[in-house]
């Protein structure tokens, strides 16, 4: 297995003041830390106009990270296609790959806020279609040797789209595990439907709320930052709706259930059984996994602890799993 | 006059550091391809802590928010130390007035609720129900105020009537030269020609003047060259250049040498 930590957003937020420039430093110096103790894979995120900062410009942030590292990949999880101009994109994308020896991945998403959308002198109508060029121009920079796609959805259609064109998704950590594993079948028909081998499928990858200890009141606190860092999406009016099976987080108009839901999701407990939920994942085909450590309200402390507790205690028996 | 260094394209941090290490004010990034001008100057930004990192910005390439947006995270990388050097690339009088406009109200501490003969920011677009009237493009630069030089075909005309300051390329004397004056040279590494090539423009009245090295120059050298002889002697009139040409203090030893 291989593992991250996200999702790095940069923000200064009303619950965690921070100065926007040192979150910026701080960055740097988590990917430093991760790179040291072995991590793999850094994931940024993408929103426009909020009042916290959150991140709006993932290259410039991922081609920061890695001007100061050396193996370290650095992921957008996600970049929001339709908002950019996709020639372009490509071009500032093939180059910080080429200046970081080919470590960064190209994460791509739809994007839902009108705001983001108008703000940007874009129609949300024209979201899909402008996704579809996108995804044609960096599948053809892909294929030219740029960066890979990695595709961030979490409805039937869309994760079956991706599975066909044969780009890897990171699933949202607000997915439960149950949803995780039906998405993973849905992803490998259309990679198989479009006529390749499921054995030479890449491995998928999910952003996972996860905290390890043995102290109930720290597992009392790291559940509540997990609380909290959702809160910012009900800020963001992020809307999931109802499809199929799938039952509905409407948090904008759900939000304390929805919030309770997803901080379920979290895997907190000893080394052990973050392990056994962790090889869950691995068992379905989901062998990336970020830690969705970046969480509101969590100090830098608390972090740098838990980014040297997972790679001491859980990263080796995962890694000795597949070396085995 | 103050000297900076043009960075060569694929070598930002290799040279914005060196640039640093022998006390120039500042570096110009993006002056290659200007797609990835943002990148140049996020990897001259990391190598170093104090230089300017004055980038290059080809306007009409992508809406002005998202540059800004660019141009913001690039400040908070470098904290605070961007120069925006807007190029008009393709763009008339009237779309790189406009485009400017987006760009600077974008990156200032208000809102922004622009409404240009090219651009209207927010949109206002129909399918776009729930938008606002006005958006706060975040994070706010590290700086106050990001300052923008221009340069490109119509920089003169727009700075004429903006009041920014134009990238000079020849030493023409000033009428009534601003207190920023920037400008771009060649040096040849010879220390003569070069000694007058920046006293030239010291003279027309130009305060920052970044210079080109020759394709394959040696660094070290050339870097001493600007560092110990070009940059002291327009820092102040009449420079004793007693302070350049005499002896070089012997470098320390070492440990071992005790």
């Amino acid at each position: 297995m291989r593992f991250g930590v996200g999702l790095f957003g940069l923000q200064n937020t009303a619950m965690l003041p921070a100065h926007w420039a040192g979150a910026y430093r701080d960055m740097r110096e988590y990917a430093a830390l991760m790179e040291e103790l072995g991590y793999d894979e850094l994931w940024l995120s993408e929103h426009h106009f909020f009042y916290d900062g959150y991140c709006p410009a993932l290259l410039p942030a991922a081609a920061s990270v890695l001007s100061v590292t050396e193996r370290l990949r650095v992921g957008t999880g996600m970049m929001l296609l339709p908002m950019q101009d996709p020639e372009r994109l490509a071009a500032v994308s093939q180059d910080i790959h080429n200046r970081s020896g080919g470590r960064l991945d190209v994460g791509i998403g739809l994007g839902y806020r009108d705001i983001e959308f108008d703000g940007h002198g874009i129609s949300r109508k024209q979201r899909l279609p402008r996704m579809l060029k996108g995804i044609e121009v960096l599948e053809a920079a892909e294929a030219a040797g740029g960066p890979p796609i990695w595709m961030g959805a979490q409805l039937i259609d869309p994760v079956k789209r991706a599975g066909q064109r044969g780009h890897p998704i990171l699933f949202s950590a607000a997915l439960p595990f149950e949803r995780c594993k039906t998405l993973t079948k849905v992803w490998e028909e259309g990679w198989v439907g479009a006529g390749r081998p499921l054995a030479s499928k890449p491995a998928l990858g999910a952003l996972r709320n996860i905290w390890l200890t043995e102290d109930p009141k720290e597992r009392e606190a790291a559940r509540d930052w997990v609380r909290a860092s959702y809160v910012q999406y009900a800020g963001l009016g992020w809307t999931l709706p109802a499809v199929g099976e799938h039952e509905q987080a409407d948090f904008a108009e759900e939000t304390d259930k929805a919030i309770a839901d997803t901080v379920e999701t979290t895997i907190t407990g000893s080394a052990e059984e973050c392990i056994r939920q962790l090889r869950e994942f691995e068992a379905i085909g989901i062998e990336h996994i970020a830690f969705r450590l970046m969480l509101d309200g969590a100090p830098r402390p608390a972090l740098e602890s838990q980014i040297r507790r997972l790679a001491a205690e859980v990263l080796p028996k995962l890694r000795d799993r597949v070396t085995a | 006059m103050r000297i900076g260094l043009v960075l060569a394209e694929g070598h930002e941090a290799e040279l914005a550091r060196l640039a640093e290490i022998h006390g120039l004010f500042g570096v110009v990034a993006g002056t290659g391809n200007p797609l990835t001008a943002i990148n140049a100057a996020i990897y001259a930004s990391t190598a170093t802590e104090f230089v300017r990192v004055v980038t290059r910005v080809r306007l009409g390439l992508e809406h002005p928010v998202t540059i800004a947006e660019e141009v913001s995270i690039l400040d908070n990388v470098n904290n605070g130390r961007t120069v925006v050097l807007a190029d008009t690339g393709e763009l008339n009088l009237e779309a790189g007035l406009d485009e400017i406009a987006v760009l600077r109200e974008a990156l200032s501490s208000r809102p922004i609720q622009h409404e240009g003969p090219v651009w209207r920011v927010p949109a206002g677009l129909p399918a776009n129900a729930t938008a606002p009237k006005s958006i706060s493009v975040t994070p706010k630069p590290a700086q106050l105020e990001v300052p923008f030089w221009l340069t490109g075909a119509a920089a003169h005309e727009i700075g004429n009537l903006s009041g920014l300051p134009v990238l000079a390329r020849e030493p023409a004397h000033l009428k009534n030269p601003k207190l920023v004056e920037p400008g771009l040279a060649a040096i040849s590494g010879e220390l003569k020609s070069d000694r007058e090539l920046v006293t030239a423009w010291a003279a027309a009245g130009v305060t920052h003047l970044f210079v080109e090295l020759p394709a394959g120059a040696d660094l070290g050298p050339i870097m001493t060259l600007v560092s110990r002889h070009l940059a002291p002697e327009v820092l102040m009139p009449h420079f004793p250049r007693v302070m350049s040409e005499s002896k070089v203090p012997l470098p320390w030893p070492g440990d071992g040498n005790k």
